[in-house]
């Protein structure tokens, strides 16, 4: 059985572990420079807290990287040195150079390198691809995203006092709403109608608005289709937006994520305590999926079949890195008010 | 170890995903299908990668480890108490039979054989329905006061519409799902039912009921209604629903067990349908049936909660005529 161990015991990092407990391998442990933070992970999933990254490395077969964007490079590189196969949360990383750099890594040490875009193994979106490529929609012409809910940024306990924003609120960590949000959706786009040739952008800045984060990319594919994403983290508080549509010349797929959960339970205790506001989102609203069907399950357990057969990920590392190229292109295009062409597209260094 | 089942019939449309559950099953061999039109049974033979076999008694001398009945309702008792005596473990759609009388004696010949019957109600292992069950489990809405169901399709024609084979229309059809999760909520029966049942009001010149409208008294004090209708024209864009909205003193639930879906529209087809991406309720079932072989544990699903879900359809058939509310459980009919 596979040792698996994860870097970065946040959100993420318990989310994966979740769902490495239910599938046939060990948990080792976990590894985060917060401290404290690992002794809740471990408490709640198993395994240990190891002390250092090296330790991690020496005592497990895969790596699972769950840090903040900005810190997904050095464990990567750490793990790939040390010869283990690598799962990385998405973004590959924060910047073009890293993500290179990264990719390079893995192929000369000869390690498997996964990039966790989760939405491709969401049902939903999966299905949706099918039936695009069953043909049924014809020749693809048009697709539309959305993706946003309100800001990430204070917990819900707390006021905006300092030292409580978490990293998403970091421009320079995060790569706000376009890298963290929106490349899913550009990296969906892309998996159902290619590459794309051009983005177009424009959105809020750190500048514009603080805490609020937002864009409208409009992109353009080599095969001629014309793509739409919206990304936000300014939404007044209610149910998170996911809504997508897609196009052909003979036909069209919509989902929409706010229609009516298959489950909704509304308790009059809470709605008496919630203000008029957050009554119109339930809490209870829930849309429930056998747990082999849940999206990080799939993605993981794709991950180990891979790994046991040889066969390519349905994610490459190639895809990872477009992923962030094309997220940067749109940050570049609201900085500059131009369109940006993908093609030779490079980061200015930073 | 392999376990071994096999398909008798596929009369019911369910045998289609059925057989394609139990190929995705790691460890289960379809052994064979029987069927009494033997076209069909070698088409999904064929389809299916396995045998067809000519009889019924063929496939059940293959010492299979369960079979799954999906023969038009009439024919359920005949072939279980053909399977009984073979086959440990069988898997009957629903509803169970046509008749109490036919019920019963299933359970009976199927208890004498030590063979375990179990009732196909895949409604149970939706995924949104299990949540809903949970809600109640922790007593989240209090004392239950209503719930609102309905179990909506298309009208499916074939022997659906043949009374002597279907034993009745879209109340018997589509009562039986809702009563059975009813019954599993809150381990409880219905006690008294009243129906308007409309024949050929939908559908001019069927021939049997195609519209129904229950409204019950369960044992825990709660009323509620079931609509059973064959009310989807072909042009929805879906087969039908399962839905359930429960009131209670604390709160309110709903539940719409097919609403994960993907709207599709394709000039190649000339309309909209919608495609579940929720999980595969089919699977779950079969899944449990194979457990229950594996592991030799009691059934989920009994032939007694067939027996139970029956009565009510047929309770409801028995207001319609009276005009008047029925008390459960019927007598010997």
């Amino acid at each position: 059985m596979k040792r698996v161990g994860i870097v970065g015991a946040g959100v993420i990092g318990t989310w994966h572990a979740a769902r490495w407990r239910q599938l046939p391998v060990e948990l080792a442990g976990f590894y985060d420079v917060v401290a404290g933070a690992t002794a809740k992970a471990v408490e709640e999933f198993g395994g240990r807290a190891y002390e250092s990254l090296d330790t991690m490395l020496a005592a497990v077969d895969v790596v699972d990287v769950c840090t903040p964007t900005s810190c997904h490079q050095a464990p990567v590189l750490a793990a790939a040195a040390a010869g283990k196969d690598v799962v990385c949360e998405k973004p590959l990383a924060r910047h073009l150079s890293d993500a290179e750099e990264m990719i390079a890594a893995c192929q000369s040490a000869n390690v498997r390198l996964f990039v966790a875009q989760v939405v491709r193994f969401f049902r939903e979106f999966s299905q949706a691809k099918a039936i695009l490529d069953s043909g049924r929609l014809g020749h693809p012409g048009l697709i539309r995203t959305v993706r946003g809910g309100s800001p990430p940024f204070i917990p819900p306990s707390g006021g905006d006092e300092g030292g409580e924003r978490s990293w998403f609120a970091d421009f320079e960590q995060s790569g706000g709403v376009i890298m963290d949000l929106s490349i899913h959706d550009i990296d969906f786009a892309r998996w159902c109608f290619g590459d794309v040739e051009r983005v177009f952008a424009r959105g809020l800045t750190d500048a514009d608005a603080q805490l609020h984060s937002h864009a409208l990319i409009v992109l353009r594919f080599r095969n001629g289709a014309i793509g739409h994403v919206e990304g936000s983290w300014a939404d007044p508080p209610g149910r998170f937006r996911t809504l997508f549509e897609i196009a052909g010349d003979q036909g069209l797929i919509e989902f929409d994520g706010l229609a009516p959960a298959p489950l909704t339970v509304t308790l009059k205790a809470n709605a008496r305590r919630m203000n008029n506001e957050q009554a119109i989102s339930v809490p209870g609203a829930e849309s429930p999926l056998h747990p082999t069907d849940d999206p990080y399950y799939r993605e993981l357990e794709h991950f180990l079949n891979c790994l046991e057969n040889g066969d390519e990920f349905l994610v490459s590392p190639q895809d990872g890195l477009e992923a962030v190229r094309i997220s940067l292109a749109a940050i570049e295009s609201i900085r500059t008010g131009l369109p940006i062409y993908l093609d030779g597209f490079e980061e200015e260094a930073a | 170890m392999t376990i071994r089942i096999g398909m008798l019939s596929f009369a019911h449309m369910h045998a289609y995903s059925y057989a394609a559950c139990l190929k995705q099953i790691p460890g289960v061999e379809l052994v064979g299908i029987a069927d009494d039109d033997p076209a069909r049974g070698q088409e999904m033979a064929r389809r299916f990668g396995t045998r067809f076999l000519a009889s019924a008694e063929a496939l059940l001398d293959e010492k299979l480890d369960g079979v799954i009945l999906c023969a038009e309702n009439a024919r359920h008792r005949s072939l279980t108490e053909l399977a009984a005596p073979h086959t440990p473990h069988i898997l009957c759609e629903k509803p169970i039979a046509t008749t109490l009388a036919d019920a019963q004696a299933m359970i009976e010949t199927s208890a004498a054989h030590g063979a375990r019957l179990q009732i196909a109600f895949p409604v149970r292992f939706s995924p949104p329905v299990q949540r809903l069950k949970a809600v109640l489990d922790e007593g989240a809405l209090g004392r239950i006061y209503s719930v609102k169901a309905t179990n909506h399709g298309r009208m499916p024609g074939g022997w659906f519409v043949d009374k002597a084979l279907s034993g009745g229309g879209a109340v018997i059809d589509h009562t039986v799902h809702v009563i059975d999760l009813l019954r599993w909520f809150w381990n409880t029966e219905v006690t008294e039912v009243y129906a308007e049942i409309g024949y050929s009001l939908l559908h001019p010149d069927l021939g049997i009921d195609d519209a129904g409208m229950l409204s019950f008294n369960l044992a825990t004090g709660a009323y509620g209604t079931l609509d059973t209708s064959w009310s989807r024209p072909t042009s929805y864009p879906t087969w039908g629903d399962v839905k359930l909205e429960v009131l209670g003193e604390k709160g309110a639930a709903k539940v719409d067990a097919f609403n994960q879906h993907l709207a599709v529209y394709s000039d190649q087809t000339g309309r909209g349908e919608w495609v579940n991406w929720g999980s595969n309720i089919d699977l779950g079932l079969i899944r449990n049936f194979v457990d229950t072989i594996a592991t030799g544990r009691e059934p989920f699903i009994t032939g007694y909660d067939g027996l139970k879900a029956l009565e009510v359809a047929l309770a409801a058939y028995r207001s319609a005529e009276t005009g008047l509310p029925v008390s459960l459980p019927l007598g010997s009919t």
